[in-house]
Parts: structure tokens; sequence; C-alpha cells
């Protein structure tokens, strides 16, 4: 479930070079390609705001709050809230490599293999993965990685090349924040301002308990009420898509390198819109009026027939 | 069905009627946890029946071999405690203090306390259980003598953290273990499935009620919180059913505490001796406690303390209420028996309708009350010294966690009760709407109301067979 990074980077040059309007270096696709990715993502929190606030048909594939969800489910994820005492710290926060790279040679037999240094740090942290065996891509299924291993579903041919890629999550925005102690129900917890907070602490009915907690969220950093909470606190958040990298080898030309690049995140379905987005950047970089007019207008009519 | 299976029991007839769980263990070891599935939460406070906090604990963990004979696991349960007996040294105190003993026992274990199997003085803890099993590595805090008979014992053979039980005793596999609900809490237990928690009503509620699409697209935790609580409290005023009731005996003092989770009575009796109630009545218009009797100068002004308060005095009217006599107020005759035996009475007592023109309103034998507000106490008049009282009252519903429940009966009206109130009190809600979720409210609230009268068919027959009595007069 992603957006081949090199298919969008051919096509917006096939269009660029079609009348001879310019050249896109690939360091300057990897820039605008995060741009516009982080554009399109940003945009799915307003639209599911919008949509919510229309009826939507039941029918299969046209519920639009449904199909937004579909998109924002690729970056949907769940951890655990660390006590430092006296707030709890949200998961995926950046810390050491953004990135690493590990290869192996596979040999046979041998489905396992260990992962070290920042890959493994990355790894312990709950990094996004792939994995490419012989230049090809294994899909998310074929695979797993639980900290130092690599665990293959299927037995590479001895002297094959394993590469894994590993990208560090990094939070974006938070959900819901659940606290559960032991074998009792998990309970929701409540965001609070700081204004309302001392209203809520003098109020002998809706002070909080460990049935009813509630947080205040400052400073990337939950103060969880009441205070004898110091763990079991987990939280849902949206963490921030990887931006695309378009590896390549130098030499006379660009030559695209599989095992170091890294796809769109973004769902298949973003692919038009990711590359007319690309596209109306490209206009700017190669100074070309009218490839700016045509993308702009075709983002716009999207954009109508997506929230119309 | 025995076997929970999705509804809303999730109890199997075992813990609901027995207040056990019992568990097969899977594996012989130490440290084994095993998680309660009971509605009830655990509550611990020790394992050791010896201290205070034991008496906190609203469970036992009992063991067995054969889930026939059950042998609660403490400190000096056989499972969690063995006996050695040291050779001809004498050891520690020390840190790190090797001992000895005669006969190898696989049974130490890393933990243990070290007591004097006669005395039960403890010496220490055992750190590190050697290969062997006779020479073990100890923290002693005195010195063990010579040839001393000494008991190995887990000082907490299990703790409880959260509906999860750690055993740190060593179980054997195949044995049993259960968890047995104490007999008070197995009483708050049985009957349970008539109410819900007010937990479950308030997550419920944000289910059913909010979100978009609904007349309520979002609305804080915190105020259906206090909207359901508030409810909880109106309901329990007038529509619930009064569970709270004490008995009490009436001391020479004539006054009672106020029960604490108090809100207002419903009724006070005295039990004569078949244990039928006599309803005692409020001395409104007879007498009262004054809130304040301040001490008065020569001229009526009241006087001043040191720091400028006024002096409480004695009140004079107490004085003389406790002191007189009920039946010179009421007129009951001296050889009126207090108690609920038609045959006691005959013509001659004159108690059988023979006397006129009484005020009814004083014309009870049973005696009075009256409630002090300064004190918070119940004050009775002195026919009812020593006299066992039954005190009805109702609570708010919020007292206690136990409490933050509600019938079932009323569950429908409590979820139209968060409704109205959340409607009516926010924005952009047309009036019309506010106007037929109060109808909606007051509606059920009145069917909750019928329901919990305990209106039977067949209690009503037979109250309208004894109207084809004679009515004599």
């Amino acid at each position: 479930m992603a957006i081949n990074v090199n298919n969008v980077y051919q096509t917006v040059l096939l269009i660029l070079n079609k009348e001879q309007r310019g050249y896109m270096t690939p360091l300057e696709f990897n820039k605008i390609g995060a741009q516009s990715q982080l554009e399109i993502f940003g945009t799915y929190f307003e639209s599911l705001n919008q949509q919510l606030r229309v009826p939507q048909p039941s029918a299969d594939y046209s519920d639009r709050v449904v199909n937004l969800d579909e998109k924002l489910a690729i970056f949907k994820e769940y951890g655990n809230a660390t006590y430092s005492d006296p707030v709890f710290k949200l998961p995926s926060q950046p810390s050491g490599s953004s990135s690493a790279t590990q290869q192996f040679t596979a040999v046979n037999p041998g489905l396992t293999y260990t992962l070290t240094g920042d890959a493994l740090a990355l790894s312990n942290a709950g990094a996004i993965s792939n994995v490419f065996v012989n230049n090809i891509e294994l899909a998310s299924t074929a695979y797993s990685i639980s900290g130092a291993t690599l665990t293959l579903n299927t037995q590479p041919t001895a002297g094959q090349i394993i590469v894994v890629n590993l990208y560090q999550k990094e939070f974006y925005r938070l959900g819901q924040v659940l606290y559960q102690a032991g074998a009792l129900p998990t309970e929701e917890m409540q965001r609070v301002d700081r204004g309302e907070l001392y209203h809520l602490l003098s109020s002998n009915l809706t002070k909080p308990t460990t049935v009813n907690p509630i947080y205040t969220y400052e400073n990337n950093l939950l103060s969880v009420y009441p205070t004898s909470i110091t763990s079991g606190v987990s939280v849902s958040y949206i963490r921030r898509p990887i931006p695309p990298i378009w590896a390549f080898t130098s030499g006379q030309q660009y030559t695209f390198k599989v095992t170091e690049s890294c796809n769109f995140e973004l769902h298949p379905s973003e692919q038009v819109e990711l590359i007319t987005r690309i596209l109306l950047y490209a206009g700017v970089v190669v100074k070309n009026q009218e490839i700016i007019q045509v993308a702009a207008s075709q983002i716009q009519q999207e954009n109508m027939n997506q929230k119309s | 069905m025995p076997i929970p299976n999705g509804g809303l029991i999730t109890e199997t007839n075992r813990q609901y009627y027995a207040g056990a769980q019992q568990f097969t263990i899977g594996s012989t070891g130490v440290g084994q946890t095993f998680t309660s599935t009971f509605d009830t939460n655990l509550v611990f406070g020790n394992s050791d029946p010896a201290t205070n906090d034991y008496n906190l604990n609203n469970f036992k963990i009992f063991t067995s071999p054969d889930a026939n004979v059950w042998t609660e696991l403490n400190p000096t349960s056989a499972i969690a405690s063995t006996t050695g007996t040291t050779d001809n040294n004498a050891y520690g105190p020390g840190a790190a203090v090797t001992i000895t003993i005669t006969v190898a026992n696989t049974d130490i274990l890393a933990g243990m306390t070290i007591v004097n199997a006669s005395t039960g003085a403890v010496y220490g803890t055992v750190t590190t259980v050697n290969v062997g099993n006779t020479t073990f590595v100890c923290n002693l805090s005195a010195q063990i003598p010579v040839s001393t008979g000494l008991r190995f014992q887990f000082a907490s053979p299990w703790t409880e953290a959260n509906n999860i039980i750690t055993v740190n005793a060593s179980l054997t596999a195949g044995n049993y273990i259960k968890i047995q609900m104490n007999e008070s809490t197995l009483w708050d237990m049985h009957g349970d499935y008539s109410y819900t928690r007010l937990d479950d009503i308030i997550n419920n509620f944000l289910i059913a009620y909010v979100g978009e699409g609904k007349l309520i697209p979002s609305v804080k935790r915190t105020d259906v919180i206090f909207h359901a609580k508030r409810g909880l409290q109106e309901f329990s005023y007038d529509t619930l059913k009064s569970i709270r009731s004490q008995e009490l005996t009436v001391p020479d003092t004539l006054s009672l505490i106020i029960p604490q989770d108090y809100v207002n009575y419903v009724r006070l009796s005295y039990c004569d001796t078949q244990g039928v109630q006599h309803t005692i009545y409020p001395a409104n218009l007879l007498s009262m406690r004054p809130y304040a009797s301040p001490v008065q100068d020569d001229q009526g002004v009241p006087t001043q303390d040191s720091v400028n308060s006024n002096i409480d005095g004695t009140s004079g009217i107490t004085e003389k209420w406790d002191n007189n006599n009920p039946r010179k107020i009421s007129g009951a005759y001296i050889n009126d028996y207090e108690i609920a035996d038609i045959y006691w009475k005959t013509y001659y007592d004159g108690a059988l309708g023979q006397r006129y023109g009484l005020n009814p309103e004083t014309s009870q034998r049973n005696g009075w009350f009256i409630i002090d507000d300064r004190k918070g106490l119940f004050a009775f008049s002195n026919n009812l010294k020593q006299k066992n009282i039954i005190l009805e009252y109702i609570s708010d519903g919020n007292a206690y966690d136990l409490d933050a429940r509600i019938p079932k009966l009323a569950e429908e009206a409590l979820y139209a009760h968060i409704l109205y109130a959340v409607l009516s009190t926010s924005v952009g809600i047309q009036e019309y709407i506010v106007q037929r979720f109060k109808k909606e409210r007051s509606a059920k609230l009145r069917n909750a109301k019928i329901r919990l009268s305990d209106i039977k068919l067949d209690q009503i027959v037979q109250v309208m067979r004894n109207k084809s009595k004679w009515i004599k007069y």
C-alpha cells in the first residue's frame, strides 16, 4: 500500500519533458515529493471534519468519511506513554538516527538475520521498515522484524543480498489516551485545558478518579490526573509520513537504486493528485507558467469533486 | 447457562453463587499469576492474617491438591513454608551469610523469611539457594544460635494488583488455586444483576447518543459524568428504592449520630419483642433542639468568650424534653404493653377504642424523635431508651463506589435525564427539541417510579380481598 516513487518520478519527468519544458533532478524531486506528500496528508484532517458534518451514503466505496479514514489508517499508530515523574512522554518522539540500512548476504538454511547498531535501535523503537531480497521489495506480510531479529517467511537463495531499511516514526497528532491497570477495564481519558482542570479538581462530582481519569496536553507531554496513575497509559496517534527517496547511483546519468529508495506512503488513490501537486511545484522550479496553471486548475477541480 | 457467552452476565455460576473462581495450576514454579474475572474488583491489604491490613482484603486465596480439601494460602501454610535445622554453628548477623541446614530441603526458596520455628523470632531472609539445597546465602538481622529449628516462610505468599494475583510461593502443576470472596463482598455481589454501573451508563450514553449525525455531535465526558451523577442523586431522593437502613440501640444519652451517607430519613421505628416495627414520629410540634443556646447576661444579651464568640450554654429545653414522661403527652395507659400482640389487651385495659377526642398526632405511644442539626444527631424521647431502633434513610448514590449504580428499571430514565440536561445546556439547540426531551425525561422518570414501586397484581388482589369484610362500627 504505497505509491511507487520511481513511477511518480518518471511520470513527472515525462510530462515535464514532453515539450522540452525543463528537467527536475532527483534531489529536487525528493524535496518537492516530501512537500507534496505532506500537503496532501495535511488536508485529510480538515476534509474529515467537513465530511463528518455531511450525511454520507451507505453504499460501498462511496462513503467519503470511510474513504478518508482508509487513507488515514496508514498513519494510525498505538503506543505506550512512558512515565517520567510527574508527566507521561508520548511515543515516537524523534531521537537518534532517523533512518538506518543494514545489509545481509542470505545463507541457506537461514530465515533469521540479526540487526545491529542503528538498525537495532530503530527496530526497538518500532520503526517503519522495508526489506529487499535480490533488489525486489518484499510485501510486509513476507517478513517480520522483532527486536534484533529479521525473520523471512520464505528461504532466499544463498548469496542473495538482503537489504533492510528502517525509518523512524515521528509523532504528528494525538488521538485518544487510554488507561488500563492490570486486569481492570480500560478507561478513556478526557483531555482538559489547564483552566478547566482547576474546576474539575475542585468539584467532588467531577474530580478525576482511576475510573474517570483526565489529562492535560502541554509541550508534547501528558499530565495525568489522578496523579496516582504512573503507568498503563497508552495513546493512539497519527504519525508523519516518511519522506520519499528516489535514490540513485551517480555517473553519466541518474540510475534508480531501488534498495535505497523509499516509496510515498500515501494511499494509492492519491497517485494522481500527488503527481499533479509535484508538477505544480515543478512548474515553479522550471519557471513554466503553463504547467503551474494546468496543475493548479486540476487540483482545484479535484478538490471540488471530493468535497461537493 | 453456566459459562458466560457474550451476554451481560460475565460471571460463572460458581463465581456468583459461591463467590469462588478456581484455576488449575499449569506448571510448577514461583511467581505465577492468576487473573480475577469477577465483576467486583479485588481489594488487597495483605496476605498475612497476622497483619491488620489483612482485614482490608475482600477475598482469600486457597490452594488444594484435589479441588476438594482447600487450605488458605498464608505465610504459615504448608505450601508457603517449610522447616529446617541449622548445624552446630551460629550464624550472623550479616548481609551475605551462608547458613547450613542438616537436611537438604528443596522447598526453601529465595525470598523466604527465616523465623525461629518455636518462638517466631525473625532472623532475616534467604537471598540465594545454593546447589544441594543445604546451604543458603542469607541476609540476617539477628544471630541464629547453633542447632536452631527454623521455619522458612514467605512473609507475603501472594500479592494482588489490579485484579491480578501473583503467588510468590511455589505452586505445583496439577494442583488447584481459588479466589474466594468474603461473605460481605458476596452479599454485595448477589442481586447485582438488577443494577447497571454508572460507568457503563456513561459509556453507553457516549456511544448511543453522541456523535456525528446525532443531536449531540460532541460532549465532554466530564459533562456526562456530572449529569449522570446529578441524575443519580435526584433519582435517589424520590425514585429509587431506599435500601439504606441501620439497626441501632438508643443509648442512655437518648441520641444517635446521623449516618455518614445520610441525606434524609424515610422512617424511624423501634422493634418490640416480636420483631414488629413501630414507627417513631418526629416531635415537630412538641419540641425541638435549638441550634444554639447562648449564655445571656442579666439584660438578655449573649456573652462572649476570649475569642469574641458567643458562649454556648446547655439547652434547658433539651433537658426538660429528655426527662419528660411521653405517656403524659400521648395519654397512653401505664399497663399498655409496647408490643404488637392484640391478645395483651382486654376491654378493661381501656385500649379498645374507648377513648374519644384525642389529638391523633400525639396520641401514640411509640415515642418521638428530634433531629439535632447543630450536633448532627437523632435525639429520642426517653421511653425509647435501650430500645432497638431501625433507621431507614436515603443517600444520594454517590457516597461509595458501590453506590454508583442504578436499577435497570430506571436506566432509561437516567439516559433521558442526561440527554435533556446536555441538550438544555447546549447552545444552538432549538427550544422545541429541548422541550421534547424534557417531556421524555418526565415520562421515563414516571415509568421508572411506577416500575420501582413494586406494585404486584397478587398483592393488590390480597389488599382488595380485605375490602369484602364487614366494617364494624
